[in-house]
C-alpha cells in the first residue's frame, strides 16, 4: 500500500527573504570594510605604508565575506580607496617599507 | 676680497690698455704691467690660497690694497645685516673638519632584496585570492552536491523545491547563495506546514582568515531545516533535544524553553548517547517523539544528529533590555520545528559524497511533520500548558507595559511640541492667537479629572 503523497500544490508559499536578518549575524564584513577605509586614510594622510597594506587585506577579507545582498559598488569603492593609499605611499616614497616597531 | 681683487685687476688692465698719461699714477705703471703679465698664474696662486685659508677670517694684506677706498663697503660691518662680529676666526687649524653624514641613496641601493616585505605582502594577498577561488568553489560543489543527494526525497514531499522568491510564479530548482558560505533552499506546497527552509551553514573556505581561526576554534559544515508549521492545530507542547554542552545556554537564552521548559534531563535516560539533553514543557510529549525507531537513528547518526527543537511558541532569543525596541510590536508565536545536522569531519577532507550522509535523518524529519499534529496530551498537561501560556502571556504585557507608556507619552510630546512650534512660525497674529486658544482648550480638557459618565433614570 503505497502512502498517499503529502504535496499540495494549493498550499505553495513564496519565500520570503528575512528582513530582520540584523548584522550581528555576521558583522566581520560590515567592520573589515570600516577598518579599510580607516587604514586607507592613515596611510594616505599620514604617509604609513604599513597603514596602506592593511587596508588592502582589510578589504579583500570584507569582499570574500560579503552578502550577495551588499553593495557591490560600496565594496569595490572600499578596495580602490586602499590601492590608492597603497600607491601614493610609494609615490611619495618610493623607498621600501619600515615596519612600525 | 676676492671681488675686490678682481675688481683691482679689472681695474688695472683698463689702465694699462687705456692712454693714460696722468703722472700720478705712472709709479705704478711697470708694477701693473708685470701683473698684467703674470695675471693668469698670481690669479690661479691667490685661488689656491683663498681655498686653503677659506675658514680664516683675514685681514690680512693679500687682499686689500692701499686702493681699497672704493670697496671699503665691503669691509664696513654697517653694510652687512645678520653678521655676528662677535664670532672669532678659528686660528691654526689646519684642514677642516667635515663631517661626510651618511644618507641613503634609494637610487643608488633600489634592489629587490630591500623590498622584501612588499614582496611578501604581494605574495599574502596571491595566496589569498587563490584560497579564495578554490574555496569559493568547494563550497558551491559541497551545496550542489547536497541538492542533488536530496532533490529526490523534497521534490516527493514539496510541490516547490528551491524557490528564490523573485519569479512571479514560484520556481523550483534554486539554490540561493546568501554569501560564499551559507546557502538557502526553500520548499513549500506539502500537508501539514507552511514551508521549510533549508540552510547549509559551510564553513568559510573562501576566507584565509576565517580558515586559519578555524584551526584554533574547530566547527564543521551544518545544515540547518526549520519548517513552519503555518496555524496547524498541534496540541500546545515545548520540546527540544540539544547537545549538553550548548543546552544550559540554550535554555537561557530561547525565550520559549526558558519561559515554558523548566528542567533538563540527560539523554541517556531515554536511550539517547550522553553528548545529548532533554528538555521538553510536558514529560508525556518526550515518549511519543523518543520512540524507539527515532532514538535508534539518533544513536545510529550520533556524528550527524546535532539537536531538533519543536514548539509551538517559537519567538527566538530574549532580546536584552538594551538591545529591545519599545516601540517595536511584540513577535508573534510562531510554531515551529528546527532540525540542525552537521557533516562529519569537522571540515576537513569533506567531500562532496559526504554530503549525502544527511538523507535518513532528513527523512526523519520530514516525519515528524505528520507527527506533531498526530501527537495527542492529556486534559490534564492541556490545561496545564494552556494556563502557562496564559501567565507567560501577561507577564509579557507587563514587561512590555511601561515600555509602551514611555513611548505613547514620548509621542504626545512630540505632538505638542510640533503644535507649539506651529504657532511659532504662523505669521498671521490672528490666526497665531486662534492656535494658541485651541492649545489652551485641549490643556485645560486634560487637566480636568476623567469622570465617569452615569446616566440615571428617574422612573
Amino acid at each position: 500500500m503505497s502512502h498517499p503523497s503529502p504535496r499540495r500544490p494549493e498550499r505553495v508559499a513564496r519565500y520570503k527573504p528575512p528582513k530582520d536578518k540584523s548584522p550581528s549575524d555576521d558583522p566581520i564584513p560590515e567592520y573589515m570594510n570600516l577598518l579599510a577605509m580607516v587604514f586607507s586614510i592613515c596611510g594616505l594622510m599620514l604617509k604609513m605604508k604599513w597603514a596602506a597594506w592593511a587596508a588592502v587585506y582589510c578589504s579583500f577579507i570584507s569582499y570574500a565575506n560579503s552578502r550577495s545582498s551588499d553593495d557591490a559598488k560600496q565594496l569595490f569603492s572600499s578596495f580602490m580607496l586602499s590601492a590608492s593609499a597603497v600607491i601614493m605611499s610609494y609615490l611619495q616614497n618610493p623607498g621600501p617599507m619600515q615596519l612600525p616597531w | 676680497m676676492t671681488l675686490s681683487f678682481v675688481l683691482f685687476l679689472v681695474l688695472a688692465f683698463l689702465r694699462t690698455s687705456g692712454a693714460n698719461d696722468d703722472d700720478d699714477f705712472s709709479e705704478f705703471d711697470d708694477e701693473l704691467e708685470v701683473e698684467v703679465e703674470s695675471e693668469e698664474d698670481a690669479f690661479a696662486d691667490e685661488f689656491d690660497k683663498y681655498t686653503e685659508d677659506a675658514s680664516q677670517e683675514t685681514d690680512s694684506d693679500e687682499f686689500t690694497t692701499p686702493e681699497d677706498d672704493d670697496e671699503d663697503h665691503f669691509s664696513d660691518e654697517e653694510e652687512f645685516e645678520g653678521y655676528d662680529t662677535d664670532r672669532k676666526p678659528s686660528e691654526g687649524q689646519g684642514k677642516p673638519d667635515l663631517k661626510i653624514l651618511q644618507t641613503s641613496n634609494v637610487a643608488m641601493r633600489s634592489t629587490w632584496n630591500s623590498y622584501v616585505i612588499e614582496i611578501l605582502m604581494i605574495a599574502g594577498l596571491l595566496v589569498y585570492a587563490v584560497n579564495y577561488t578554490i574555496g569559493r568553489s568547494k563550497n558551491s560543489s559541497l551545496a550542489s552536491a547536497w541538492y542533488q543527494a536530496h532533490k529526490e526525497i523534497l521534490e516527493s514531499n514539496f510541490e516547490i523545491v528551491g524557490d528564490d522568491g523573485t519569479a512571479k510564479e514560484a520556481t523550483s530548482g534554486t539554490l540561493v547563495k546568501q554569501t560564499e558560505n551559507l546557502f538557502t533552499l526553500w520548499c513549500s506546497g506539502r500537508v501539514c506546514c507552511e514551508g521549510m527552509l533549508v540552510e547549509l551553514k559551510l564553513l568559510k573556505r573562501q576566507d584565509l582568515m576565517a580558515t586559519i581561526g578555524k584551526l584554533l576554534k574547530p566547527g564543521g559544515d551544518v545544515v540547518r531545516l526549520t519548517i513552519d508549521l503555518g496555524d496547524i492545530e498541534m496540541d500546545p507542547f515545548v520540546f527540544a533535544v540539544l547537545p549538553t554542552r550548548m543546552a544550559a545556554k540554550l535554555h537561557k537564552e530561547l525565550q520559549d524553553l526558558s519561559n515554558f521548559c523548566t528542567e533538563r534531563k540527560g539523554g541517556e535516560k531515554y536511550g539517547l548517547p550522553n553528548s545529548l539533553s532533554v528538555l521538553s514543557e510536558t514529560p508525556e510529549v518526550i515518549n511519543s517523539f523518543l520512540n524507539s525507531q527515532v532514538v535508534q537513528e539518533i544513536v545510529k547518526y550520533d556524528g550527524i544528529f546535532e539537536s531538533m527543537h519543536i514548539s509551538d511558541q517559537y519567538t527566538g532569543l530574549i532580546e536584552s533590555a538594551d538591545t529591545q525596541d519599545s516601540a517595536a510590536a511584540p513577535v508573534t508565536p510562531q510554531k515551529l520545528m528546527i532540525f540542525t545536522f552537521k557533516i562529519p569531519g569537522k571540515g576537513r577532507s569533506v567531500m562532496p559524497s559526504h554530503m549525502g550522509l544527511t538523507l535518513p535523518l532528513v527523512k526523519m524529519a520530514l516525519r515528524f511533520i505528520d507527527k506533531v499534529k498526530q501527537i495527542r496530551m492529556s486534559r490534564e498537561a492541556k490545561d496545564k500548558a494552556a494556563k502557562r501560556r496564559l501567565k507567560v502571556g501577561e507577564s509579557l504585557l507587563k514587561q512590555t507595559h511601561a515600555q509602551r507608556q514611555e513611548a505613547a507619552q514620548q509621542r504626545r510630546e512630540d505632538k505638542r511640541r510640533a503644535e507649539k512650534e506651529r504657532i511659532m512660525e504662523e505669521n498671521d497674529p490672528v490666526k497665531a492667537r486662534k492656535l494658541e486658544e485651541r492649545e489652551h482648550k485641549k490643556a485645560m480638557k486634560r487637566m480636568q479629572p476623567k469622570m465617569k459618565q452615569m446616566k440615571v433614570r428617574m422612573s
